[in-house]
């Protein structure tokens, strides 16, 4: 049996939101980063909670599991940042006495001549012209490059403000992950009695599939790195010489967690790379793939590999780690992407997929209600 | 005499076990479990508070779980035609009912109603299997358990069942 609906009730409803969304809007600049910091936190929960129940069935205290959970997490992370750091500046430093080197300069700018040539006419009058000296094309990228390393100072600022937010987001993981069954059993205590078990439900497939498709897209981008990483080396047993390869495969690897747009993405580095550290090298201007196919620094070589590793993922580690993941149409993938991509920018694009999912058991969990409606 | 001093110092090793405890032990469920594995259930249970006549679930609805009363009345029925109320029970404190839903997610096989204010415990399946994967021995206690409550039920159904089929012989000859 219905209820007929109090209209004067019904306004002081709709002004109730309305304060409420006015309010939030007012506070939103304020509150906006530690929002952000939250949802990073609740995610990197969502990823390490299957990882603290398992601990905690083993060694029987959920404290303790959540300390090691965190702590190997900061520990790998730490790791990884402090390679890369040392990784990095040795390369910067190469790179820097290779940019002061004649040779160097020359040997771009022979390169940049050599495309100029290849090019139809009509779109070589589109590149600015050489002068010789630090003019033209080269000459800009080299003011750029030596102004990327006059502002290494506020580099350094953003990796400050970077590790306080990182150390920000742990620990709001870690009370997370300690309270997480609690602060769940504090929240549905809200719902009214009509709709508890249908929100218990809703709660716990959303749980559910935002979880599994979490640690499969995690395991997913460890399996591209991994193989990333392997590809390169035996690409530099080739001659490639590649450096920073752990690096460049762990952003192949983060770059595959954003649908269709990552695969790509995950390319630029390491044919960046390939052009810096082979630049004056004859023999990789003029290296041959299957010693048919020209592919200069080894480029048409790497996209191979990564389409190989891409290939792999696809056909046999995603299907098998992922299984049916979120179940998002090809369409529907690429508009949430789009969507994110413009509100968020990457950042975006790397929770479209995830918050789509989300949306789309909102969505199974609507109809499944309204079909019992009648019943609740 | 007590001294002060020592029981001060006992006072955590002494607590008193909650109302929500002690309604707990009470359920074929949940018994044999140890005090601290009483105290993890606690912490996975909802309390809900009911008005009299208002609606816990009604028949066919998807079903989640159990409910276990801390206080009050509840009463299952049937409605075989619509404002007709057929009452199977009327259960009281420390009674319990819809357990078959922690198993599977089939449909209410009566309604309940709260017949009193009543408080009631609730007890669910994603709870369950949150508490099977973070602690699978509490939670096979919890499900052999829940086997043995199933089982002499089934037991009853089959005793009923004969019996019913016995007077029927007699009452052929």
């Amino acid at each position: 049996m219905t209820t007929p609906k109090d209209p004067l009730l019904q306004i002081y409803r709709l002004l109730i939101t309305l304060i409420g969304v006015g309010f939030l809007y007012v506070i939103w600049p304020y509150i906006s980063s530690v929002v952000v910091l939250l949802v990073f936190a609740f995610l990197l929960t969502t990823i390490l909670l299957p990882g603290v129940d398992t601990l905690e069935r083993k060694i029987k205290s959920r404290g303790m599991s959540v300390l090691l959970v965190t702590v190997g997490l900061a520990a790998l992370i730490t790791l990884f940042i402090a390679s890369f750091a040392s990784g990095l500046y040795s390369q910067g430093v190469d790179f820097s006495q290779q940019i002061n080197n004649q040779d160097y300069q020359n040997n771009l700018m022979q390169l940049v001549n050599n495309v100029r040539d290849a090019l139809p006419p009509s779109l070589q009058d589109m590149l600015p012209q050489e002068s010789g000296e630090k003019g033209g094309l080269i000459g800009s990228v080299l003011k750029n490059l030596s102004g990327v390393l006059q502002n290494l100072l506020s580099v350094a600022g953003a990796i400050g403000s970077f590790i306080f937010n990182f150390v920000m987001v742990l620990i709001f993981t870690v009370i997370l992950l300690y309270e997480y069954h609690n602060f769940k059993r504090s929240l549905v205590r809200f719902i009214s009695n009509k709709y508890f078990e249908i929100g218990l439900r809703l709660i716990f497939n959303i749980e559910r599939a935002v979880s599994s498709y979490l640690r499969g897209q995690l395991l997913a981008a460890s399996s591209v790195g991994i193989m990333s990483i392997i590809g390169l080396v035996i690409l530099n047993m080739f001659g490639a010489n590649l450096t920073l390869v752990i690096f460049i495969g762990i952003i192949a690897g983060l770059a595959n967690l954003i649908p269709l747009v990552g695969p790509f993405v995950g390319m630029v580095p390491a044919m960046l790379i390939a052009v810096m550290n082979n630049l004056g090298n004859e023999a990789a201007l003029h290296h041959h793939l299957f010693s048919v196919i020209p592919s200069p620094f080894y480029l048409l070589d790497i996209v191979l590999m990564f389409i190989i590793v891409q290939q792999i993922d696809n056909n046999f580690v995603t299907p098998m780690l992922v299984g049916e993941s979120v179940g998002l149409h090809p369409m529907l993938v690429m508009i949430a992407l789009l969507i994110g991509g413009t509100l968020l920018g990457p950042l975006g694009m790397l929770f479209a997929v995830p918050a789509a999912g989300v949306l789309k058991v909102i969505g199974q969990e609507w109809s499944f209600v309204s079909k019992n409606a009648h019943l609740l | 005499m007590k001294n002060a001093l020592w029981s001060n110092i006992f006072s955590n090793w002494q607590q008193e076990e909650s109302q929500t405890v002690l309604t707990l032990k009470q359920v074929p469920i949940f018994s044999g479990l140890k005090p601290r594995e009483l105290r993890a259930i606690e912490n996975l249970v909802h309390v809900r508070t009911y008005q009299p006549g208002e609606m816990i679930f009604k028949r066919h609805a998807p079903g989640e779980g159990m409910y276990i009363i801390l206080s009050g009345k509840v009463e299952i029925y049937l409605e075989p035609t619509p404002g007709e109320r057929n009452v199977l029970a009327t259960l009281s404190d420390g009674d319990f009912f819809g357990e078959l839903s922690l198993l599977d997610d089939e449909a209410r096989s009566a309604a309940a109603v709260a017949a009193d204010a009543t408080e009631l415990l609730g007890f669910f399946r994603p709870d369950l299997l949150s508490l099977l994967e973070r602690n699978p021995e509490l939670g096979n206690k919890i499900l052999i358990n829940l086997a043995r409550v199933i089982s002499a039920r089934l037991r009853k159904t089959n005793d009923l069942l004969t019996e019913a089929q016995q007077s029927r012989k007699h009452d052929d000859a």
